[in-house]
């Protein structure tokens, strides 16, 4: 038990070092690169967190990644846990030919296919500088269907058929049986299809160049590639972005994580 | 959809007219007439964006029926594919102040621009205000498809600190020769004034080269670019000597082949710079700095030094419906007054002529710039040619291979180099 | 049950076509037609150009393929991801379904634990990676650690070692996510099964051998084929950590070339080649993953 807690935790050192360093250097006056500057006595300031703010509006910066995000989430857990579990417990024509265009829609690099959507959502669809636009090719998250189907093919079948026995619709099993079940692969899927949008920087920025419209990882890269060098200590205002920019993240996991917990199976397959 | 139906008829017409289709001189004509609201789009460099939204604040106060909208975009790879996406989707602004030379070549062909010929005073314009300078700007038919507007004239940074902590004499440094160059650094490096002498970015983006092959291969050969004449220029005795310098300093650990986060020369970490006048605004206060032409092989006298110019351009784009407003809006950007109002913001060398007795008061009130006004004078563009960008990456690739890595001969690195170049100038 | 004509058109459940329907048209929407067009330039010499502009496309056949192929540094960057496969989805399995089965017993900071091992994940690699050129600088921490065992020319820009440190980068970025995977997955294991194991003088390991691996079988083949994917597809890792390519191209992408050649030198005729050849390798890596880590159906 000692030893598992120790590796755990030399571990987690080794996994939270450098976000620790750039939670110091985003703390400091007077940039730091030194190996002492890891441990800071003094040389502490909000300063930077004000700087970023100023040159980018952090609140509606985080307001956009915020509808864009959601947006994409909604899409996903209404419409992928729909496709996930008809994937993997339903019999119907054409199964395996979705199967097969989910695999091919992850393995398929965006950077491959961002031109001519582009073109496409812009000029044929005329969602230039909108919401929508933003979150149209992120709408359904493909790997989060696979992540879903997987977890439904994880139940026991018993449990399907006891109740198509009863004479449930596929709509209330799913709603009322398999959901509750796959909670934890859910809110999987849910932290998995967070990070991608919250993080894009590409596609937001090429549907939108207002500015009031620009999600948080737009307005952080902007300023990192020009205006950074401005400030007083331009690493430590990029990195204070960059933490902001990872804080909702991390806060959602902190509340999601707790409900991974283990639900009992065998009382759901009673005879 | 009527607005789609109108757009598309307007660029057809526009882009016939600069196919010089036989019906389209009156096409052309009524497209450059045109007038009303325009789109711009400009750097988000805090000092251009300052001056960017005076000009704009200027002309719609004066002129409220043609009202001017700008936005920002930033400098760096991803600005070239913005553009070029707005390009092929139609939804460019009528001009972008941001456009680099490089790209113009790419940006023609696919149609996105227009030549600023088509309007009856546009080259004469061109011409009156940068001079013989100008003429690297022309596009391979002899049209201008952009207006050169700013240069950062490249020169070698130093930190006087760092200098006076190795003995080095602060005021007047020996960087000539490449001999005087390199004895320097390694004292700097001796005598740990800082890590490296200077650190120009290793890494192997196209553009790389422009800030430490290209300044001094344009000063060693008196002004040459990289493609003259359709053929590659640089598997020359001067192009090996540039690559041979170079080479030497990373042999020497003079310079870092480590991809550096952050500026190495406010760091402490490099003691000199390749860089242009840009830069000032952001050693303000850190670092206290001198600068020096860069270094030849012989030690040519300061006022025979050429080097890579670093300009940023305006072009006007195919998407643009009223291009007799957007076309006024760039003259009066590019006017005397503004151009002035520009370099005091910014620093940065409008591409006029005579920079330094135009605009002599500002120069008496800063001279640190006035040098960089005296070099504006000499500088090299990279060449206007198709596939401009390939041709960067493939000499870069061989550059890295060679000279920053050691894997390879930097002559030979060179010489291959120089046969792929070859071929891709040829094709178009 | 009854199997009618309509079933066996249909399939048992008809409700499924109407549940994935949504999915497909998202698919069909947004996917199709830049797909389409992404395969459909591979086979013409094309470039973007304005609307409205008039310009020669022919059809080139497997031009584009062949250039790609007989390109060194294509080949080279197709080898890069081989070697960061290699190195990355085993060490993700092993070290993700590791931690994640420690993760899931009761210890103390559990909590603490959980959110220190997801953090790398979400932070954004632009900020991270400062970290990383700090730390494994000729003269950064892990070299002064090392002393006489430090590699030169050190590990980013030693043409051996850039693509491992990439690989090991990427794993340590991305072992949250996995982690995750396994997590939800562990909680479907049923407790009886592991109180059956001990009752026979199963050990930890063993039970872990016995009833954990298995029963993750479904992630397991999840946790491959992303981590495959995702490898496969690395563009903005190598791109930071040895800007755009290391020495010699030894840690450039695939995807990273098809950037370089489809859109900054406006060839998108030969990277949309490049990317074409990519998604089949990827499926066939894909196919036989399924075939040797194996599936529920």
């Amino acid at each position: 038990m000692r030893l598992r807690f120790v590796g755990l935790l030399v571990g987690a050192f080794v996994f939270l070092f450098p976000f620790y360093y750039m939670l110091v250097g985003s703390l400091q006056a007077e940039p730091d690169p030194s190996v002492a500057g890891a441990f800071p006595a003094g040389n502490l300031t909000l300063h930077n967190y004000s700087e970023i703010d100023k040159a980018i509006s952090l609140g509606r910066s985080l307001i956009n990644s915020g509808i864009f995000t959601g947006g994409v989430i909604l899409g996903t857990l209404v419409f992928g846990v729909l496709a996930g579990y008809a994937l993997a417990r339903l019999q119907f024509r054409g199964r395996g030919l979705v199967f097969h265009l989910m695999l091919l829609i992850q393995v398929v690099p965006f950077q491959l296919l961002t031109i001519p959507l582009y073109v496409m959502i812009v000029r044929s669809y005329g969602l230039a500088d909108s919401y929508l636009g933003m979150i149209l090719p992120f709408a359904i998250n493909s790997t989060a269907v696979f992540v879903f189907r997987q977890y439904f093919l994880q139940l026991p079948a018993e449990l399907f058929d006891a109740a198509r026995i009863d004479g449930a619709s596929e709509l209330s099993i799913l709603w009322r049986i398999a959901v509750p079940l796959v909670r934890p692969a859910l809110l999987t899927g849910v932290l998995l299809t967070f990070i991608g949008p919250w993080n894009e920087f590409l596609w937001p920025f090429l549907i939108t160049k207002q500015q009031d419209l620009q999600p948080l990882a737009v307005s952080l890269t902007n300023y990192i590639t020009t205006v950074a060098s401005r400030a007083a200590n331009p690493f430590g205002a990029v990195l204070a972005g960059a933490c902001v920019l990872a804080a909702p993240a991390v806060a959602l996991f902190l509340v999601f994580q707790r409900r991974f917990i283990s639900s009992n199976l065998s009382s759901g397959v009673k005879g | 959809m009527k607005l789609q139906a109108g757009l598309l008829a307007v660029v057809l017409a526009g882009s016939l007219a600069a196919c010089g289709g036989s019906g389209g001189a009156g096409d052309a004509d009524a497209a450059a007439k045109a007038r009303g609201p325009i789109t711009i789009w400009y750097s988000n460099n805090a000092e251009e964006v300052a001056w960017g939204k005076q000009m704009v604040a200027s002309w719609n106060a004066a002129h409220a029926d043609q009202k001017v909208t700008a936005q920002e975009i930033p400098t760096g790879k991803s600005s070239e594919e913005v553009i070029g996406a707005a390009i092929t989707a139609g939804n460019a602004p009528c001009l972008i102040f941001n456009t680099s030379p490089a790209s113009v070549s790419q940006f023609q062909k696919q149609g996105g621009l227009v030549p600023l010929d088509s309007f009856s005073d546009g080259k004469s314009y061109i011409e009156d205000r940068s001079g013989d300078i100008a003429k690297q700007y022309k596009s391979a038919d002899g049209k201008y498809y952009q207006l050169p507007w700013k240069s950062n004239p490249v020169m070698i940074f130093y930190n006087k600190k760092a200098f006076a902590k190795a003995g080095i004499d602060t005021a007047k440094p020996p960087l000539t020769t490449y001999d005087e160059f390199l004895a320097t650094s390694r004292k700097l490096v001796a005598a740990k004034a800082a890590k490296v002498a200077i650190y120009p970015a290793p890494s192997n983006e196209f553009y790389q080269s422009w800030f430490d092959f290209y300044p001094l291969y344009a000063a060693e050969t008196g002004g040459k670019q990289l493609v003259a004449d359709g053929k590659s220029t640089f598997a020359s005795d001067e192009g090996k000597k540039v690559a041979t310098f170079w080479r030497t300093m990373y042999a020497d650990k003079l310079a870092s082949p480590e991809k550096y986060t952050g500026d190495a020369f406010v760091d402490g970490t490099a003691a000199m710079a390749v860089v242009g006048p840009w830069a000032i605004a952001t050693y303000k206060g850190k670092v206290d700095w001198g600068v020096v032409p860069v270094p030849t092989s012989s030690g040519k006298p300061a006022g025979e030094i050429h080097t890579f110019s670093d300009a940023k351009n305006v072009a006007m784009y195919s998407s643009c419906q009223n291009r007799g407003t957007a076309w006024d809006v760039l003259k009066f950007a590019t006017s005397q007054e503004q151009d002035g109002m520009f370099l005091q913001a910014s620093g940065q060398m409008p591409l006029r002529k005579d920079v330094a007795s135009v605009y002599s008061d500002y120069f008496t009130k800063n001279p640190d710039y006035k040098v960089f006004a005296d070099q504006a004078a000499r500088t090299v563009e990279v060449p206007n040619v198709p596939n401009s960008i390939t041709i960067w990456q493939t000499f870069r690739d061989a550059y890295s291979k060679s000279v920053i890595f050691g894997q390879q001969d930097p002559g030979a690195a060179l010489d291959g180099a120089a046969q792929k170049v070859d071929q891709l100038v040829k094709q178009s | 049950m009854r199997r009618g004509p309509l079933t066996r058109v249909l399939g048992e459940h008809p409700v499924g076509t109407a549940f994935v329907t949504p999915y497909v048209v998202f698919i069909a929407a947004v996917f199709a037609y830049p797909l389409g067009f992404a395969v459909y330039m591979s086979f013409h010499d094309y470039f973007f150009a304005a609307p409205g502009a008039i310009v020669d496309r022919p059809f080139v056949g497997f031009d584009n393929y062949a250039t790609v192929l007989s390109d060194p540094a294509v080949r080279r960057a197709f080898g890069n991801v081989l070697i960061f496969l290699v190195i990355n989805v085993p060490l993700t399995v092993i070290l993700s379904l590791g931690l994640s089965t420690a993760l899931n017993s009761a210890i103390r900071w559990r909590t603490f634990f959980r959110v220190s091992y997801y953090v790398p994940y979400v932070t954004a690699s632009v900020a991270v990676v400062g970290v990383w050129l700090f730390l494994f600088n000729s003269n950064g921490l892990v070299n002064s650690v090392l002393g006489p065992l430090a590699p030169d020319p050190s590990w980013l820009v030693n043409s051996h070692l850039a693509m491992p440190t990439v690989a090991i980068y990427v794993t340590w970025k991305q072992l949250g996510f996995f982690i995750l995977l396994y997590l939800a997955a562990l909680q479907n294991v049923s407790a009886d099964l592991y109180e059956a194991a001990s009752m026979d003088g199963a050990g930890r390991w063993k039970s872990f051998l016995n009833v954990t691996v298995p029963g993750v079988r479904p992630a397991t083949t999840l946790v491959v084929l992303l981590a495959t994917v995702t490898g496969a597809n690395l563009f903005t890792e190598p791109y930071l950590l040895t800007g755009g390519g290391g020495p010699d191209g030894a840690s450039a992408s695939p995807v990273l070339i098809m950037y370089q050649r489809g859109i900054e030198q406006g060839n998108p005729d030969v990277g949309s080649a490049i990317g074409v050849l990519l998604v089949i390798g990827v499926l066939i890596l894909a196919l036989l993953e399924r075939r040797f880590v194996g599936s529920e159906d």
